[in-house]
């Protein structure tokens, strides 16, 4: 039977004080207590609860409802105000595996031991998709969690969209900053609990029933101290207390912290359990829409509680933990029976009661029985859903609608229209041009805004001896550090120039697609080149309409500290709107085209434009799209 | 991309024998800081100078960082020879994308994909290239990269060591060369001599001066006031005006050095 304890924080509302007597075993107030989260969730962190966003509970649950009704008709119960509420349902699901070796070697920490492993190793969570099996585990990089569909609320075939030939996922990740291009805060969960309790259980299924593409999971076992002779020795004969508040690195903790939820990219330790030491390599994180942060003591830092939108804290009865932490040190981590019992009576116990327990009271919700509690997961992610969505907003129409009759700004340099780039155009836009031609000249074409965006970098000026033996003053670049970063699919067809122009140059690329339903982009895919920050970047997208695709990708790589002044957008072609919201968001950015036009249509196409650039130039357009 | 422009003067046709003379014998160490002072001259040539000087039909590709870079490269002697072939295409594309800038055209308006109409231009066809043998050869991948199954004509000049006179030993063009816009291509002029050879077969082949452009990358100042005081109404495209031509250009690029 499953229970809900809720704890009030002393900033929630009164309202809340109702629920924290739910704590009844009995199905009844089982039933009550669940009925009355919503709401409740819903007010924690914010301020209004609108009907909408209620309305949209009671459709989430009802589809809950749904699913799960036939099975669980005698459990539900029906509540008056309509909504069916769903059982803890650990009978019917299948336990989920989550290998963490898998997701450890995967990720790239090289910490292939088992021994070294945290099974909390940070993990980045990008798009997923549902139809998965959860027991993947072939998968060289692991770019998908192992997700069961048990609980999700989405049915998996919604995330795919196929229309004439075109398969869309929308498990993209859609924008993350406003239409200035600065960053909006990703909601950080903050997740404690007693060692063992199964916050990582809990934290997993969290994203698992969240179902949102770009869940950054971090572990506080990262931030262990690196520990010297002696405290290693301690180690060893379990002396050294891990318990403690002094074993965290809290400092370096905080300032990773702070960085994810400024949507920055951060290095974040790998810690060995063997030797006790941080291992050479890092795990990159990027920031994301939501993060979870677990670990014993995430309440303890003042500082750190700052930063959490939402904290849960989970109660598991002391004798289930110690049971899974004799498993898991034996079985895991090479640790002895003996071992383990006089670290366990010694550190952790005292520690769990001294700095873990109390920090209880700073709770949103208190789940007991960590992962298993089916219900309140789904309550948590009810609620994140709902602040996910009052964070969101419609970029691309904001974007679309802004800036008109402006002086176009400084950032941009247009090629000069010479007849020759006028005819170019002129083949590359007539809608009767055969393939064949249309690559040619849009090949022809992108050389010259590329051999032109080159000359917008720095250049310093140098003597060269000569054959005829003068000296030659004449101009080298700068840096010789230059890389292009495509935004997929259209972008890519201006590697090939880039290649041509500049010799073995290192080539990133970015997967951005707009989703048909809300007409946004989102980034699908992102593989840049390391210390992409050295780097003068050559973003490339054939064309430019609203800029939402470049902007993100501008957002993408100044949250890799690629400096704005060292990003040149090329492009075939801009609408003015586009370049209005990219430089008023991005004032250094420089920005090449070869041609500009007045207007976009309701469909986002440039007019009189190109029509879909990457379409004609792969030839994968659609009959009947016009 | 270029500059030249208005048609308001003819080109002063002063010539210049202190130049020629030290272009004569460019390696002499004494004579480098005068070098270095007569190069900083010409660099100094504002559009205007240019123009008034030798005229409208001789246009230089915009001077913009990058295309100073190339330059260098190609003439920096330590640069190896990949790098100089490599780069010297680069320059070669350019200066045959602003050549074909110069070639006649009609507008053209055409529907887009979108339905809208684009108000474009059209060139005419029926175009060649004519190369001199062996440097100009350089440049005929310049050109197929950009119009693809273009005619190309070839003429080889040579000119006798002692008396620099230079002389037609061949040439083979498209049978109806006298109707087409002809781009002569030679990458490096010092005195002009074998242009002017060159040129004087095209008309004799009956190739209107008008109809013929000049694709070149190193120009003297000797040499561009020959060329434009023969034929003042054949267009010249170059990338550089300087009184030092890499001379070694073809070897270096075909690896005979």
């Amino acid at each position: 039977m499953s229970s809900i304890t809720f704890l009030c924080s002393k900033t929630s509302s009164n309202n809340n004080n109702n629920n924290n007597i739910n704590d009844v075993s009995s199905t009844k107030g089982k039933a009550i207590a669940a009925s009355s989260v919503f709401p409740t969730a819903a007010l924690l962190t914010t301020t209004t609860t609108t009907t909408a966003t209620l309305q949209q509970q009671q459709q989430q649950q009802a589809r809950l409802g749904q699913l799960h009704g036939n099975l669980k008709k005698l459990n539900a119960t029906a509540k008056t105000n309509g909504h069916t509420h769903i059982d803890d349902r650990s009978d019917v699901t299948e336990p989920l595996y989550v290998d963490p070796f898998v997701e450890l070697s995967s990720t790239g920490g090289g910490a292939g031991s088992e021994l070294n492993c945290c099974p909390a190793s940070p993990t980045t969570v990008p798009a997923k998709s549902s139809l998965e099996s959860p027991m993947r585990r072939s998968g060289r990089r692991q770019r998908t969690t192992s997700i069961g569909n048990q609980t999700t609320t989405a049915n998996p075939s919604e995330c795919i969209i196929r229309s004439n030939n075109r398969t869309i996922y929308t498990a993209g990740r859609p924008p993350w900053y406003n239409c200035a291009g600065q960053q909006v805060e990703p909601f950080v969960i903050g997740i404690c609990g007693g060692s063992a309790s199964g916050k990582t259980t809990v934290a997993e299924k969290i994203i698992e029933s969240l179902d949102v593409p770009w869940v950054t999971l971090l572990s506080m076992d990262c931030f262990y101290k690196i520990l010297n002779e002696k405290q290693h020795e301690q180690a060893i004969i379990n002396e050294y207390n891990f318990d403690h508040p002094d074993a965290f690195d809290i400092d370096l903790l905080i300032d990773v912290l702070t960085k994810l939820k400024e949507g920055r990219k951060v290095e974040v330790p790998v810690y060995n359990f063997v030797t006790h030491g941080r291992e050479s390599q890092t795990k990159t994180m990027y920031g994301a829409n939501v993060i979870i942060f677990e670990g014993i003591l995430t309440f303890h830092s003042p500082e750190v509680l700052k930063l959490l939108d939402m904290k849960i804290f989970v109660d598991t009865d002391p004798d289930i933990r110690l049971a899974r932490r004799l498993k898991r040190d034996i079985s895991q981590r090479g640790r002895d029976l003996k071992g383990v019992l006089k670290q366990y009576l010694n550190m952790v116990k005292p520690s769990y009661a001294n700095y873990i327990a109390p920090t209880m009271a700073h709770a949103d919700i208190i789940v007991p029985r960590g992962g298993e509690n089916k219900v309140a997961i789904a309550l948590i992610v009810q609620h994140v859903h709902t602040q996910l969505q009052l964070r969101g907003f419609k970029l691309r129409e904001t974007l679309a609608n802004s800036y008109k009759d402006q002086p176009m700004p400084d950032s941009l340099h247009l090629l000069h229209p010479t007849p020759q780039i006028k005819g170019l155009h002129t083949f590359i836009r007539c809608k009767n041009t055969s393939r064949d031609e249309f690559i040619f000249y849009s090949k022809r074409l992108i050389r010259l805004v590329i051999e032109y965006a080159l000359s917008l970098f720095p250049f310093k000026t140098t003597c060269v001896e000569t054959p005829q033996g003068v000296l030659y003053e004449g101009k080298r670049m700068e840096s010789r550090k230059i890389c292009g970063v495509s935004i997929l699919r259209a972008g890519e067809t201006m590697e090939q120039a880039v290649c041509d122009v500049c010799k073995d140059i290192r080539i990133g690329k970015i997967l951005i697609q707009t989703n048909l339903k809300t007409g946004e982009p989102e980034l699908y895919y992102l593989r840049l080149p390391k210390d992409i920050k050295d780097y003068k970047v050559i973003l490339m997208d054939a064309t430019v309409a609203t800029g939402a695709a470049a902007m993100m990708a501008i957002r993408v790589l100044l949250d890799h500290d690629v400096p704005e002044e060292n990003i040149i957008l090329a492009s075939l072609l801009m609408a003015e709107i586009g370049v209005h919201s990219i430089a008023y968001a991005f004032p250094k950015v420089k920005i090449v085209t070869s041609a500009l036009d007045p207007e976009i249509n309701s469909k986002f196409y440039v007019i009189p434009g190109i029509g879909n650039f990457g379409d004609r130039y792969f030839g994968t357009e659609p009959s009947d799209e016009y | 991309m270029c500059t030249g422009g208005s048609p308001s003067s003819n080109g002063s046709q002063t010539g210049d024998s202190n130049e020629s003379e030290q272009q004569q014998q460019p390696a002499e160490t004494q004579q480098q800081q005068q070098e270095q002072t007569l190069r900083t001259a010409v660099e100094a040539s504002t559009p205007e100078q240019i123009l008034a000087e030798y005229g409208e039909n001789l246009k230089i590709l915009t001077l913009n960082s990058q295309v100073s870079e190339l330059l260098t490269i190609i003439r920096d002697k330590n640069t190896s020879r990949s790098d100089f072939k490599f780069y010297a295409d680069r320059l070669i594309r350019l200066v045959i994308e602003e050549s074909l800038n110069q070639l006649p055209y009609t507008d053209c308006d055409v529907e887009t994909p979108t339905g809208a109409i684009y108000e474009g231009l059209k060139y005419r066809s029926g175009n060649c290239g004519v190369s001199i043998i062996r440097s100009g050869e350089a440049m005929e991948q310049g050109l197929r990269d950009c119009c693809r199954s273009i005619r190309i004509g070839k003429i080889l000049v040579e000119s006798d060591a002692n008396t620099h006179e230079a002389r037609v030993v061949y040439a083979r063009f498209p049978d109806d060369i006298g109707s087409r816009q002809v781009l002569l291509m030679y990458p490096i002029m010092s005195t002009g001599n074998t242009v002017l050879q060159a040129v004087n077969v095209l008309r004799e082949h009956g190739v209107p001066e008008k109809c013929i452009i000049l694709s070149n990358l190193f120009c003297t100042p000797v040499a561009a006031r020959t060329v434009v005081n023969a034929f003042p109404k054949m267009k010249i495209l170059t990338s550089e005006l300087h009184p030092v031509a890499p001379n070694h250009f073809g070897q270096k690029y075909f690896g005979t050095d």
